[in-house]
């Protein structure tokens, strides 16, 4: 009985990590933390549009020259993000220089902040599930 | 329509040039670092509380750089003037 709640804690904590993936703040808003999930959302929505205004959308190369590093952080935004690489993919979309750069600063830093927000969605998620086994 | 070149404005990157103007586009990336790292640290999420503590930490990175840089401008100096 124990093993199948702790399976069942599990399989809610890998639900509201990718949920928290898929859109930024969705996992926190499963857990009741709408002000959270709302500030998350737009922030991350936000800074993210911000990158891909400056740069344009080809600063989502995931096939070209850009290092791993800063393809996994664009990943982690969101899996939306993959498909915007389809489209920008042969260097359809070119961009150079310091436009490319802001861009990719800025679409990485938001991948990075919805990392922070997937790990802290998880935690919170874990955080509620032992609360009534302490109480 | 409108919302048609609002879309295509995506697909073609800014004319953003290299001068001391550009260093301001770090303020909007630390505002958003500033507020979801407070929007994950913070136990309750009061409007007032949580915009004092985001100014706070907004605030505190904006002189932490400004102090690196002239730090780094003085030690360039001092090594090349």
């Amino acid at each position: 009985m124990a093993l199948r709640s702790r399976e069942k804690q599990t399989l809610f904590l890998l639900i509201v990590g990718l949920l928290s993936w898929v859109v930024p703040g969705a996992g926190h808003l499963i857990l009741k933390e709408k002000e959270r999930a709302v500030i998350i959302f737009l922030t991350i929505l936000l800074t993210f549009c911000v990158g891909i205004y400056v740069g344009s959308i080809g600063v989502i190369n995931l096939y070209g020259a850009t290092p791993w590093y800063v393809v996994g952080a664009q990943v982690m935004n969101s899996p939306m993000v993959l498909v915007l690489g389809r489209m920008t993919a042969d260097n359809a979309y070119p961009v150079y220089g310091w436009p490319n750069e802001i861009g990719q600063i800025y679409t990485s830093t938001a991948g990075l902040l919805n990392l922070l927000c997937i790990v802290n969605a998880v935690y919170l998620a874990y955080l509620q599930g032992i609360k009534p086994a302490r109480g | 329509m409108e919302s048609i070149f609002v879309i295509a404005s995506f697909t073609v990157p800014e004319n953003i040039g290299a001068n001391p103007q550009s260093m301001f586009w770090l303020l909007p990336l630390v505002a958003a670092i500033a507020i979801i790292y407070k929007a994950t640290k913070l136990p309750t999420i009061k409007a007032a509380n949580f915009i004092k503590e985001t100014s706070i930490l907004f605030g505190s990175i904006i002189v932490f750089i400004v102090i690196a840089a002239l730090t780094l401008h003085a030690v360039a100096w001092l090594i090349t003037g």
